[in-house]
């Protein structure tokens, strides 16, 4: 009898593994938390509008949720079953989406796939699509663009200094501050120097991930060897630039330890509630080579433009979806030029749209400290790359996750004194070179 | 008694040889034993008995206990459809399907418009399987002892049980049964299911680049073990300084902890001093306090120009702020200052312990030390330090064993900074954040699951050598 | 030779004992309050940044100031930003909830275990015994990913029922110092009420549990503040996506750690922290009684 109760009472418990779940039936769309409002706004025009056309009614409700972006891309891969039906990603998460079968869903629709092919500069085309079983499809839908900007307080740097690293070290040394905190210390925030290129010819040897193959990443040419020994100087100078500490750049800002920070728009509030009237908004500045930095082909005197990772925002949907009919009419509705104005003007998210500039009225209020930050993130623009890492999930695994991006800090920070030389910063860049193309540190 | 525990020490450790061995032993003894019961019952028993091993019940419905017989069916029958029917759980079939399923853990690779075989649930579900199949088995026969015991009673001239008196037995000499059958279930769907599925994890290619739902992953026996001991990657670079920084940490953590707490409840409890249960209260706040909470305001109190920093610079005492829990340069900087913060923490448990016992001290021991005219200092050194010694002994491993996989303080404060250029585990990291790194942040399942069970060898290790060896163990019978 | 000599150096060396005894008794005054402060030090800066309401020239409340340790000028627009633009009213009901139920479960599960290990022997009670010891060495959080997808399997993870269920599940394991207590309930109390015919459940009933005050609270204390301590296993199950289902401690960590997080939250924060441990350490310090014994039992039992 005991025994029968026992296995009686844990056979029930095992059953009612069985019990599925019920899921809810609302179309759910998550959108960064800033502009959840705007959207959902936006959303309940779509269905009032969709009822007014069609003769059945819209059979869903739609909820929007704030998820941020990296969060939106993590959550889905845990658990698809309680990601939403369309989300937001930064296209750099396409590969770990994509990777095998696919977790989400292609653009299948025509008239979408226009208005994509219209509306975006060409740099976006390309990383929003990817391959799965050797065919390529179209995934992400960008409505929102971002670039690395340089946040500075104006009572130490004037706006003719502020156009150079050199004029920025001049201002810190004469306040005797540093010249710039960074954000993080991860492969994002330092890419200002990875991606630096000769601001007059607009070249660099820098190679990631190039066309889509993972062998073909190089960093080992002579203009980064001679930018980053520049880099170094300017991180090992008492007045440079600061590696990340556990305060956090807002108090480094705020108490005026340092006079910059690089960071995206997402960081605008942070950097306004830090400096005040203080705050002003500049595209990332030159620098120029010196003798000491100079390398092979990288000669003295060269120019460098700081380049920046751009990033779009895309809408991407889960596969398989029960309500698959009805995602791509709303992405053609929320992708759309009008709407990526509305956005911008409400909710200060630079449009994907290429043509912004010229076309979206707002644009022209440069004396709003939000208009400053816009155009300075279009002039980034011209001189940054999107994230190349959309081909395949583990390139972006690999350059981020792997470790190089603090051999890079090592670099900078000239680290136990052992990357002094032009051959050892070379040496440390091999390194990374392999990482990124293998995903293994190589043992010595 | 010197020579008795050497000698002990001795035979100590073939017999932990022995006593690994000895469970193998057993199981085989009591299968042989279970099966010659099996037999016998079958040739011994009525036809009730008989028929009860093909349909379950039948020997109590043969015998007019329909209840239990009805249980007994329904569970036979309900185990059959789940077998035969594998019903698609989250795409997944649970059932019969599933034992194939565990072994190739999948086949359809998918495509763009497919789903994907999704091998962890396959892997999880041919746990769940063998989970509901040793219950059904359990089940099946209990229902043939019933059916037998039936019998029995028959054949002496006994009334069979009826239900009532069955569930009334249970508040009685069954009494045991229904008091832990709750609490069994929930360890076996929660606890045994979970970590049967993680330790085969470790012997799996599921990271990454395998995806579960995306992509397919297999079986790749020892592999991921052989990369501790010269492979390449993660695992072969930072596991030995990963695991000397961890058995480092638990000294360090335990031994401060426990000197500090002693001397602390000493000074509490002397007699010149007032107030103790204020003394106390203030104290006990850091255990009261959710340690998310305490640990990132000490954090941001150290932080570089965080208030202590900026007071020593303003003071004088300090040129630069100090990095206390972040100098890249020097992990020993961040490690001195985690261990000294962890006395904060846990100071005050070793005290109110230490205070609790020091209450307790027999007062005999010091009156007969009065007699032989013993003064304060002495009767402390020989009585109470010694008492206390030896009353919390046990305590230390527990402590140390905790030790090893504290995580709150090592995540929250650093979260392994500084950190190992190129690799997850950072300079402060313990095995167990590194685990946690390793499989919620990076998705390497099987190098996380192969940290976890390394980590296991260890603290069971350390318990099997202890445990053993304590007054609890080997007086446990004795005691009543 | 003391009845030749005068009362004087007797009355001497007596007051410097008594001397000693307050130098002593001074020195343990300073090195105790040194401590106190050294321990409150952190406690009261969470407690002052709740406060702190400082805003820079375009009138923005800054949020995380740490250039010093006193607020310059205090308020209480983090509370009620705390209760008006976040979801912690919310939190705070869901962790109650949580932990209202799951405290009754896992005292209860706790109790019948322990009791049932300490003071009645059965076939498989020290398999039992060795399971759980085992169990008890793995890393928990290792097998949190199987323990989600058991959840969902059950049409679970979305809900807080989830939350019950694994921390009440875990309360099995958890017997020992419980059964520690037990085993010092002498057998013939049992044995006693057995021969007056007692079941062994009435003997439970009427005669352990009455007698298991201190236990029971110890037991009972540690299972209701669990869940507002909890960060790890409740991120998981409840998923960073569901705010809404969000326990207190799950809100607060995203508010500090979450992705891109900002920091002018920080005192908000504070704020939240303070509301969380205002309840958490009255009943510590109420219970403080039945804690100490628990630790005590708990630890030298081993």
């Amino acid at each position: 009898m005991k025994k029968l109760l026992l296995s009686l009472v844990l056979l029930i418990g095992f059953v009612s593994v069985l019990s599925g779940c019920g899921d809810g039936n609302a179309l759910v769309i998550w959108v960064g938390s800033e502009s959840v409002d705007f959207y959902q706004e936006k959303m309940d025009d779509y269905v009032a509008n969709y009822n007014l056309a069609h003769e059945e009614k819209f059979p869903y409700k739609v909820k929007v949720k704030g998820v941020d972006t990296g969060t939106a891309a993590a959550t889905f891969l845990d658990d698809t079953d309680a990601g939403a039906d369309i989300f937001t990603v930064a296209h750099d998460n396409l590969g770990k989406l994509i990777t095998g079968a696919s977790a989400i869903a292609p653009v299948t629709d025509p008239l979408l796939l226009a208005q994509i092919e219209a509306d975006n500069p060409d740099a976006f085309l390309d990383v929003i699509k990817g391959q799965v079983g050797g065919v390529t499809y179209t995934f992400g839908v960008p409505y929102i663009a971002q670039s690395l900007v340089l946040y500075y307080n104006k009572d130490y740097i004037t706006q003719t200094q502020v156009q150079t690293w050199e004029g920025i070290l001049e201002a810190a040394v004469a306040a005797n501050k540093q010249a710039l905190s960074l954000a993080g210390a991860d492969g994002f925030n330092n890419s200002f120097l990875l991606l630096a290129m000769n601001a007059d010819t607009k070249a660099t040897s820098l190679r990631l991930y190039a066309n889509g193959v993972q062998e073909d990443c190089y960093a080992t040419g002579d203009d980064l060897i001679a930018i980053f020994k520049w880099g170094q100087r300017f991180f090992t100078h008492p007045n440079g630039g600061k590696a990340p500490t556990d305060s956090g750049w807002e108090i480094e800002l705020k108490n005026e330890v340092s006079l910059s920070v690089i960071s995206g728009s997402w960081d605008f509030s942070a950097a306004q509630a830090a400096l005040g009237t203080k705050l002003a908004v500049a595209s990332l500045p030159t620098f120029t080579l010196t003798a000491e930095d100079a390398y092979g082909t990288a000669t003295e005197g060269t120019v460098m433009q700081s380049g920046s990772f751009t990033d779009t925002k895309m809408f991407v949907m889960k596969k398989n979806s029960a309500k698959a009919d009805y995602l791509q009419g709303i992405l053609l509705y929320l992708s759309s030029k009008e709407i990526q104005e509305e956005s911008f003007e409400q909710c200060a998210n630079l449009p994907a749209y290429k043509n912004a500039v010229e076309e979206f009225e707002a644009f022209g209020a440069v004396d709003t400290l939000a208009g400053q930050l816009a155009l300075a993130q279009v002039e980034m623009f011209s001189n940054g790359i999107p994230q190349p890492f959309g081909f395949a999930s583990r390139y972006n695994t690999y350059y981020y996750s792997k470790g190089t991006p603090d051999m890079i800090m090592d670099v900078l920070r000239n680290k136990d004194g052992a990357f002094g030389t032009h051959a050892a910063i070379k040496a440390q860049f091999e390194i990374i070179e392999v990482i990124w193309k293998t995903g293994i540190r190589p043992t010595a | 008694m010197q020579e008795n525990n050497n000698a002990q020490m001795k035979r100590g450790v073939p017999r932990f040889l022995l006593s690994l061995a000895k469970p193998f032993v057993n199981l085989g003894l009591g299968i042989a034993k279970r099966t010659k019961a099996f037999i016998g019952r079958f040739q011994d028993g009525g036809i009730g008995t008989k028929v009860s091993h093909l349909i379950m019940g039948f020997g109590n419905f043969y015998h007019k206990q329909i209840i239990k017989g009805l249980l007994y069916f329904l569970i036979q029958v309900g185990f059959l459809l789940l077998m035969i029917l594998s019903p698609e759980v989250n795409g997944t079939p649970l059932g019969f399907k599933s034992i194939p399923n565990l072994i190739t853990l999948g086949t359809e690779p998918g495509d763009i418009f497919t789903p994907t075989d999704n091998s962890m649930l396959m892997l999880l579900f041919g746990v769940v399987i063998f989970g509901i199949i040793s219950i059904f088995l359990f089940a099946y026969f209990s229902n043939i002892k019933s059916a037998y015991k039936v019998d029995l009673d028959i054949r002496s001239g006994k009334r069979p049980s009826s239900f009532k008196e069955d569930l009334q037995d249970l508040l009685d000499g069954r009494f045991h049964i229904a008091m832990l059958t709750p609490a069994i279930i929930g360890i076996i769907t929660f606890t045994v299911l979970p970590t049967l599925f993680m330790i085969l994890i470790a012997f799996t290619n599921f990271d990454s680049a395998h995806p579960a739902g995306q992509v397919l992953f297999e079986w790749v026996g020892f592999k991921n073990f052989g990369d501790i001991f010269g492979g390449v990657g993660e695992i072969s670079a930072r596991f030995w300084s990963v695991l000397s920084w961890t058995l480092i940490w638990a000294f360090f953590a335990t031994s401060t902890c426990y000197i500090g707490g002693i001397m602390l409840a000493l000074l509490i409890n002397k007699k010149t001093i007032k107030g103790k249960k204020l003394w106390r209260t203030i104290f006990v706040l850091t255990i009261a306090l959710p340690q998310f909470i305490s640990l990132l305001a000490v954090r941001n109190l150290l932080s570089e120009y965080g208030p202590l920093n900026s007071f020593l610079v303003n003071v004088g005492l300090l040129e630069q702020p100090i990095q206390f829990l972040a100098n890249a340069n020097d992990p020993w900087t961040a490690r001195v200052t985690i261990i000294i913060i962890n006395i904060w923490i846990g100071v005050p448990y070793t005290m109110l312990m230490t205070s609790g016992i020091l209450m307790n001290v027999p007062q005999d021991l010091y009156e007969a030390a009065q007699i032989d005219g013993a003064n304060k200092r002495q009767s402390f050194f020989h009585i109470t330090v010694p008492y206390i010694l030896f009353v919390t002994a046990p305590y230390l491993i527990t402590s140390f064993i905790g030790n090893i996989t504290s995580f709150n303080v090592i995540y929250l404060l650093t979260g392994g900074a500084p950190t190992v250029s190129g690799y997850t585990a950072g300079s402060t990291d313990l095995l167990v954040t590194w685990l946690y790194k390793l499989t919620i942040d990076q998705s390497e399942y099987n190098i996380g699951s192969v940290v976890a069970i390394m980590t296991f060898i260890i603290t069971a290790t350390a318990t099997l050598l202890t445990y053993r060896r304590t007054k609890t163990y080997k007086e446990e019978d004795a005691f009543q | 030779m003391m009845q030749t000599s005068t009362g004087a150096p007797v009355a001497k060396q007596f007051r410097s004992v008594k001397a000693m005894e307050r130098t002593s008794s001074i020195l343990s005054y300073i090195v105790i309050i040194a401590l106190s402060l050294i321990w409150l030090y952190p406690i009261v800066w969470i407690l002052l940044n709740s406060f702190r309401t400082e805003y820079n020239d375009q009138n923005q409340l800054v949020g995380i100031v740490v250039s010093h340790y006193f607020p310059k000028q205090i308020g209480f627009e983090n509370f009620r930003r705390l209760f008006l633009q976040t979801e912690f009213p919310k939190w705070f009901l869901n962790t109650l909830f949580v932990s209202s139920i799951s405290f009754i479960i896992s005292t209860l599960l706790t109790l019948c275990v322990a009791y049932v290990m300490s003071k009645l022997r059965f076939s498989f009670r020290k398999k039992f015994l060795n399971l759980a010891i085992i169990l008890g060495l793995f890393p928990g959080f290792m097998s949190m990913i199987a323990i989600y997808y058991i959840l969902k399997a059950l049409g679970l993870t979305q809900t807080l029922f989830a939350l019950i269920l694994v921390y009440s599940a875990g309360a099995g394991l958890g017997f020992y110092v419980a059964k520690g207590f037990f085993d010092i309930i002498p057998n013939s109390l049992i044995e006693s009420a057995r021969l007056d015919g007692a079941t062994n459940a009435r003997i439970f009933r009427s005669i352990i549990l009455p007698i298991s005050k201190p236990i029971i609270i110890y037991t009972a204390l540690l299972a209701f503040t669990g869940p507002w301590m909890d960060f790890i296993f409740a991120r998981v199950i409840l998923g960073e996506t569901n705010t809404h289902l969000h326990t207190v401690a799950v809100g607060l960590y995203y508010m500090r750690y979450g992705e891109r997080v900002d920091s002018n939250n920080f005192t908000v924060f504070a704020a939240g922290c303070v509301c969380v441990a205002i309840p958490i350490v009255t009943l510590f310090l109420a219970m403080q009684k039945y804690y100490i014994e628990g630790v005590t039992a708990g630890s030298v039992k081993g």
